[in-house]
């Protein structure tokens, strides 16, 4: 079983509210870190070797030492909850369920990188989750965790939940910041980037949830303590949302040494394919991230076991592998149908494309009506080529990734399941008879 | 149209959490507040959000017509967001689109004649792990089953009636 750093004490019955909270070791973080420097604080955050927990993998020492600090102009740090890349409900868990750990981590970030305002940005849909966070912040600033000069260190902080109403763009660093301003979530083109000119052109680092909550125990237990926890380049734990077709969806946190087989079928994780069905693919990090067949998920293409890890997860690159991404690990079993659930996602980002940059704009439509007509019996074989064709051309020809995610899901549909497309244009009448359950009278094509 | 004491006094509290020279921030926000006043946001309620912050009408008018959550148009009382995205499809989220669809006899995008239910399909709300699943006001119904539905549609009609 892998040792939890961020879950430890998420079954403790209470652990939402302030007392129970504090009363199980909360909130030591920040006595500890308001006695060191806020350049301390970044060193620790560098020595430990935490990347960003979002889907990016950035180091997130690294990223706070860029933060650009001209005399006289306020720093922000915001807080990315804007969770919306599909197959991840990670953050909302621990939002929901243990809010003082994002709270903390907050406030020592805070103090780390000068950032008096800070904003949790959370997707409009967790209303619910911003109500419980607002009551945290409430709770922690009556307990002087908040507010002017906090722990008699002269740091003033103070934290706001801001909503957004929709957007899954506004995951994206800069359409987040453009959204927090009230303006719509239109990515910027980089450099400047947030930490030199973010929030109201002011240096800004955005970080998402579980990043912000692994800061605790790093300050906590020492970086070195948690750089050994962990493999290589993947240091700490990882929270995982797994999903789909198996018999234990649910958040689990893994300390990256442990294997994807083992992930799948052990009782302490997924727990197997639902129904005894056998497993035929996996998405292992965020519906951005390449789609792997079962043997290149648990074999590497050099027939190594493959690990739920940042590098094992990517080994081989595209063509043999995938990524660890947002940690949204989707399960496919046997009788799923990967042309179906690419167009759900093709339709997916053609909803979400912003529509600044042409080639996302009408690359995405083209690429959602292509996958309509191959998963209804209408699709013609040179259709496949035509899917690669555009998806090549959206992919590194935008001014943010949501281009790449979009592109990406195809490609790799294409790569390993070929003849899943053939089988569909050759199979015209037999597909729509195995589309069970789609409502044929709602299609329009 | 003119907002009443209590909306303004919301919307002066959400301008506090920015800086005073950057009061558009607060628009997200304050729309989110008047639309659960007025359920949904006319150009009227539009145009007065821009007096307020004192914005242009198509500052306004833009970000309410990007963003997902915010209605232009009435809609029903109860409105049904079912997720139709990857996750959610791999555990049947067509069967309980099509059961809704069947049961209250509307197709997505469209309001039950006696203007209690709209049924709205949308894109992945964050619950994968608990598909198929919708949101219902400003909360989320999980693991849905066709009974599940049934007792959903009963209780709205219910409340509808007290």
């Amino acid at each position: 079983m892998s040792k939890k750093l961020l879950l430890q004490n998420i079954h403790i019955e209470g652990i939402r509210n302030y007392d129970i909270y504090r009363k199980n070791g909360g909130y030591t973080s920040v006595e500890k870190a308001l006695k060191m420097t806020p350049d301390a604080i970044v060193e620790e955050v560098k020595q430990s070797g935490l990347r960003g927990r979002g889907g990016a993998g950035f180091p997130t020492g690294m990223k706070w030492s860029f933060i650009a600090k001209p005399a006289g102009v306020p720093r922000h740090l915001v807080c990315n909850a804007d969770e919306s890349e599909p197959g991840t409900f990670k953050d909302r868990y621990l939002m929901e369920h243990i809010p003082h750990l994002l709270i903390e981590g907050l406030i020592i970030s805070s103090f780390a990188l000068g950032s008096n305002h800070s904003y949790i940005y959370i997707r409009g849909e967790y209303a619910w989750i911003a109500t419980i966070l607002e009551r945290a912040i409430a709770e922690a600033k009556q307990n002087g965790w908040l507010g002017k000069n906090i722990l008699k260190s002269g740091f003033d902080c103070e934290i706001y939940v801001h909503r957004g109403a929709g957007a899954y763009i506004c995951g994206e660093e800069t359409a987040l910041l453009e959204s927090l301003e009230g303006k719509r979530g239109n990515p910027r083109i980089k450099p400047p980037f947030p930490a030199i000119k973010g929030l109201w052109e002011r240096p800004t680092v955005v970080n998402n949830v579980e990043t912000l909550a692994a800061v605790v125990p790093i300050i906590n237990m020492g970086a070195s303590a948690y750089a050994q926890i962990g493999v290589g380049k993947s240091t700490g734990t990882k929270l995982l949302s797994a999903c789909g077709n198996i018999n234990k969806p649910g958040i689990y946190e893994i300390d990256m040494t442990i294997s994807v087989e083992e992930f799948i079928y052990s009782d302490a994780y997924c727990g197997g394919i639902a129904h005894g069905k056998k497993l035929k693919a996996c998405i292992p990090g965020g519906s951005s991230v390449p789609i792997l067949p079962t043997h290149l998920l648990l074999k590497t293409a050099k027939n190594e076991t493959r690990y739920m890890n940042y590098e094992s997860l990517s080994d081989g690159g595209f063509a043999t592998g995938s990524m660890l991404g947002s940690g949204g690990f989707i399960v496919f079993d046997e009788d799923q149908c990967v042309v179906k659930h690419t167009y759900t996602l093709a339709r997916f980002y053609r909803h979400e494309s912003c529509g600044q940059c042409s080639p996302c704009r009408e690359g995405t439509g083209w690429m959602e009506k292509i996958l309509l007509n191959i998963e209804h019996g209408k699709g013609r074989m040179s259709d496949i080529d035509l899917l690669w064709d555009i998806q090549s051309k959206i992919e590194g020809n935008t001014i943010c990734p949501l281009g790449d995610a979009a592109a990406w899901p195809v490609a790799a549909a294409i790569r390993h399941f070929r003849e899943e497309f053939e089988w569909h244009i050759k199979n015209p009448v037999e597909c729509l008879k195995r589309n069970y359950g789609l409502l044929k009278e709602l299609v329009t094509t | 149209m003119v907002f009443d004491q209590e909306i303004l006094e919301q919307i002066n509290e959400i301008t506090t959490h920015y800086p005073a020279e950057h009061k558009k921030a607060a628009l997200l926000p304050v729309l989110h507040a008047v639309q659960d006043r007025y359920t949904y946001l006319s150009v009227a309620v539009l145009d007065a959000v821009a007096d307020l912050l004192q914005l242009k009408k198509i500052e306004v008018y833009e970000v309410a017509t990007f963003y997902s959550m915010y209605w232009l148009e009435p809609h029903g009382k109860y409105v049904f967001e079912v997720c139709q995205t990857g996750p959610c499809m791999l555990k049947g989220c067509d069967h309980i689109i099509s059961y809704i669809s069947k049961t209250l006899n509307i197709k997505p995008g469209e309001t039950t004649a006696d203007g209690l239910f709209t049924l709205k399909t949308v894109e992945c709300l964050g619950a994968c792990g608990y598909a198929p699943m919708m949101q219902l006001g400003k909360n989320y119904c999980e693991h849905l089953t066709t009974d599940k539905i049934d007792k959903i549609i009963a209780d709205c009609k219910k409340n509808a009636q007290s």
